[in-house]
């Protein structure tokens, strides 16, 4: 194995070190552009997606280059076992990946840890660990697709699509790279063998090599499904498309003005104000509340999911948050000097979540700046310099945006919305306490818009769930109106349930495909997350309808799926393993049968060719 | 299972089919090649020799059908059977970025029998520097080296693939030497394949004629010789249907007089000639080359003018 690695190492080693310093070079001009350690997570998407790219490319040429047919044979034909000759080359190419990739990157956060003053933390050791393993994922998909038959032999993209869509973040990122890692590596070994292309032998690897295909088979289903619906916005009947959405579904409710929402939330109401609250609503202001959150930053993330960062513009310094300080650290604009590190209040405390800006309090002086931290809303004052709390809700709640309404500040967290005197946060820079409190009457994932109004004798306010309507999790839309009386006091007015503009068959499609696949997929997708709560859905229970559909489905898949093992699989016991898993799986089993198992080659009976030996 | 040569064969088929598709490249191939000796495998394109390799070697299943080497099920070949095989293909795929010494380091890490005398003979036949890169040889060379190195591994089966092709003379008549007269190759059974007919008649104990996959002669090339024989005949009119020439494997008509190359006929076809009309009748010597490229082409379709 060492002397496989070593004779990969010297085919490659002169294009990996240029790659090394090129890379090398682009990471340092773009990181004196701007600060590389405080992008987005669509930046750092970028940047996994050319490292990917990078590795298959390695993998693609590496293994294309071996599998020529007298290639192969050279190589395998050794007295060294192909596992051991594949980890030699696998090897190589990994050392290849860490001086392309790794290197660089690393010698960056020195550079940034040691060289600049800005903020450098493990987060961003952890972002380099990912970079390296994206890139060693897609080296192994590269390898694969060119070890596998070809009619499988993209399904190492479903790692990489894994790790794309997975919702951990820091440590549980990289963990979930190290497991795609591995399990490409598995499948790659897997496809190395003399006879290449041929079906795994043992049960084992036939299992592991049938998941993978099978997600695959899923994803590309779910992806036909949106081709499809290309073709529906095409014909123009797509509800979220039409010039006139369906009347009384929740597409017409999104796309109403505030004012008219709140009119058809009261339009069933009954009650001796409600002719009035109707006249109110159509003279008065109805201020929608603003959502400036749909996803909660974590500590420790690789990506910012917000803005971490602002400028005091009367000190000139540049403040970015620390993951592992929870305070910000300041850097000046105009020379790059540190600035020390700001905390809460005078004792410059570490805030409870990661703070990231918010928007602006009434009375806030013009060079203030609101931070938001989990429950909290801190006031950054320009004037002093320090950072106090002027909000906190209770806890384990989220605040996701704030609005200013009328004389007040309504704040929407992710189970009420709060409402404040506008006049004490101005007079002063104590905590203040909310007027109301109006819970919010479904979940925070579902919500789509917050209407509210001030009337004379409290707010009127208009929840709408409608936004994930068109998926299976989203609730049946619907939409409430509260009324929240002068003395705090709230009372249900109307509640309108929506018409569901999407038929059950489309917003259930990913589910009657293969319910398996839907469940092994979503939680794969939330392995090593914790629980959102900006994702909490009052999803309903799947129709019976739908139920029936997926059954019939499961039954003549599993028909065909007997069928045909019965005509390819050798071994009882085979058939009915591939039996069961089309029964189970559904329509992906059916497919990775047909993909992983070949027709049988046709016995040489027919033979033309049946002269005697001489 | 074993890991031994089974009844002193190195090589054995039975029913061995191979399929691509509807093309047949292996046919109900059965075969059984004694160990010792060097054994040459002809056969025109697409006769399946190299199919017929990859399957002994491990490297592609077969459609139906059985195939041992050194006694070992090819599909179940260890890394200890792998040592006692050598094998050279056509192309002598060796690392080009790396130098003579390295891939020879490699190499004699990897086998544990490997014998540097038998390695720095072969060698010695090549203008070959240690500090050369593999893919700054010439063909020849490298074609030179690859048989050093196989041979060094001393194996009990060395397999040759075609391995002159695209040799000039010079360096295909110092492949041949090497390989018939160096020591290192003695104790070890050789198959060779190879379109060249003169390579074959000077190297191979045994002659084994492969024809759309199927197994059609194995004995020594004088004995196939002694099967064809070659036949002109003065015939002042029309010559015989080709399709009542007994054993016929070619016709050719030269200044009027009848060519035959025939199969298995002894004096009584000069009386079947006779019997057509000709005049004279006279016998020539065969070379193994025209013989099997008659009992080769005898199947072939050809253009309507030749």
């Amino acid at each position: 194995m060492r002397d496989i690695f070593k004779a990969e190492w010297l085919r490659y080693r002169l294009w990996v070190l240029a790659f090394a310093v090129v890379h090398l070079l682009l990471l340092a001009f773009f990181n004196r552009l701007t600060d590389l350690g405080q992008q987005p997570l669509n930046v750092y998407r970028a940047f996994a997606g050319a490292y990917s790219a990078i590795g298959a490319l390695l993998g693609l040429h590496q293994m294309g280059t071996w599998r020529r047919p007298n290639q192969w044979i050279n190589l395998l034909h050794r007295p060294v076992g192909p596992r051991r000759i594949a980890l030699g080359l696998l090897a190589a190419g990994a050392a290849a990946m860490a001086l392309a990739v790794l290197l660089p990157v690393l010698a960056l956060l020195a550079w940034q840890a040691w060289g600049t003053t800005r903020v450098a933390e493990t987060r961003h050791v952890l972002l380099a660990a990912a970079a390296f393993l994206v890139a060693i994922c897609g080296y192994l998909t590269g390898a694969y697709a060119m070890l596998a038959d070809r009619r499988h032999a993209g399904a190492g993209l479903v790692l990489i699509a894994w790790i794309a869509v997975a919702q951990a973040s820091g440590a549980g990122a990289v963990l979930i790279q190290g497991i795609a890692c591995a399990w490409l590596l598995i499948m790659v070994l897997i496809a190395f063998r003399p006879d290449l292309g041929e079906s795994p032998r043992s049960p084992v690897a036939m299992a592991f090599t049938a998941i993978t295909v099978q997600v695959g088979v899923y994803l590309l289903l779910v992806l036909a499904g949106f081709v499809g619906e290309l073709g529906w916005i095409m014909q123009g009947t797509h509800p979220a498309n039409m010039s006139h959405p369906p009347a009384g579904g929740h597409v017409e409710t999104d796309r109403l003005s505030p004012r008219d929402r709140m009119l058809a939330g009261l339009a069933q109401a009954s009650g001796t104000e409600v002719p009035l609250w109707r006249e109110q609503v159509a003279l008065s202001e109805v201020y929608p509340l603003e959502r400036q959150r749909r996803a909660v930053p974590e500590r420790g993330d690789l990506g910012n999911a917000a803005a971490v960062e602002f400028d005091d513009r009367v000190r000139r310094v540049h403040w970015t948050f620390n993951h592992e300080r929870m305070r910000f650290e300041g850097v000046s604009l105009a020379d790059g000097t540190r600035r020390g590190e700001r905390g809460i209040g005078a004792k410059d405390d570490a805030f409870p979540a990661v703070a990231t800006p918010g928007g602006p309090l009434p009375g806030m002086g013009k060079d203030d700046v609101t931070l938001i931290a989990g429950n909290s809303l801190y006031q950054y004052r320009a004037a002093t310099g320090d950072i106090v709390p002027r909000i906190l809700l209770p806890q384990r709640e989220w605040i996701l945006g704030s609005t200013p309404v009328g004389g007040s500040l309504a704040l929407l967290g992710d189970r009420a919305v709060y409402v404040f005197d506008a006049r004490h946060l101005g007079d002063g820079d104590a905590p203040v306490h909310a007027r109301y409190r109006i819970p919010m009457p479904g979940k925070a994932g579902d919500l789509a818009d917050v209407d509210m109004v001030e009337l004379v004798d409290g707010y009127l306010v208009s929840f709408t769930f409608t936004w994930r309507a068109y998926d299976m999790r989203g609730a049946t839309p619907y939409q409430t109106v509260l009324w929240v009386n002068d003395a705090g006091a709230v009372v249900p007015v109307a509640t309108r349930t929506l018409h569901q503009d999407f038929p059950a068959f489309y917003r259930y499609r990913k589910w009657w495909a293969s319910p398996v696949m839907y469940t092994l997929c979503t939680r794969a997708k939330h392995l090593f997350s914790a629980p959102d709560p900006l994702e909490a859905y009052a999803t309903p229970p799947i129709p019976d309808d739908i139920r029936a559909l997926a059954a019939a489905l499961a039954l003549v898949v599993a028909c065909v799926g007997a069928w045909i093992a019965w005509r390819r699989v050798h071994g009882l016991s085979s058939r009915i393993a591939w039996t069961l898993a089309c029964a189970i799986v559904g329509l992906p089993a059916l497919v990775s049968l047909m993909l992983l198992v070949p027709r049988r080659e046709a016995f040489v009976g027919d033979s033309a060719n049946t002269r005697p030996v001489t | 299972m074993t890991g031994t040569a089974h009844d002193g064969f190195v090589i054995e088929t039975r029913g061995l089919s191979k399929r691509y598709g509807r093309k047949i490249a292996i046919d109900c191939l059965d075969i059984a090649i004694p160990a010792g000796s060097i054994h040459a495998i002809v056969g025109a394109n697409g006769a399946g020799k190299s199919t017929l390799f990859r399957i002994l070697l491990g490297f592609l299943p077969a459609t139906a059908g059985e195939a041992r080497i050194l006694g070992r099920d090819s599909r179940y070949l260890t890394p200890s059977d792998r040592e006692r095989i050598g094998f050279v293909n056509e192309e002598h795929t060796l690392p080009g970025w790396m130098t003579v010494a390295e891939v020879t380091a490699m190499q004699r890490r990897h086998y544990a029998r490997w014998s540097q005398p038998a390695f720095d003979e072969v060698i010695g036949h090549y203008n070959v520097e240690a500090t050369q890169k593999v893919g700054q040889l010439s063909r020849g060379e490298r074609a030179g080296f690859n048989l050093a190195l196989s041979l060094a591994q001393r194996p009990e089966l060395l397999v040759l693939d075609e391995p002159t092709l695209g040799l000039d003379v010079v360096a295909k008549r110092a492949f041949l030497e090497t390989l018939m007269h160096s020591n290192a190759a003695e104790g070890c059974t050789v198959i060779y394949c190879s379109h060249q007919m003169e390579e074959v008649e000077r190297v191979a104990d045994n002659l084994i004629i492969l024809e759309r996959g199927a197994l059609r002669n194995m004995s020594s090339p004088d004995e196939f010789r002694s099967r064809v024989s070659h036949w002109v005949a003065d015939i002042p009119f029309r010559g015989p249907d080709p399709r009542l020439v007994p054993g016929l494997l070619d016709e050719q008509r030269i200044d009027g007089v009848y060519h035959y190359l025939v199969l298995d006929q002894g004096e009584a076809f000069v009386e079947f000639l006779r019997a057509c009309g000709a005049r004279d009748v006279h016998r020539l010597p065969v070379s193994l080359d025209r013989a099997i490229n008659g009992f080769l082409s005898r199947q072939h379709a050809v253009p309507a003018a030749a």
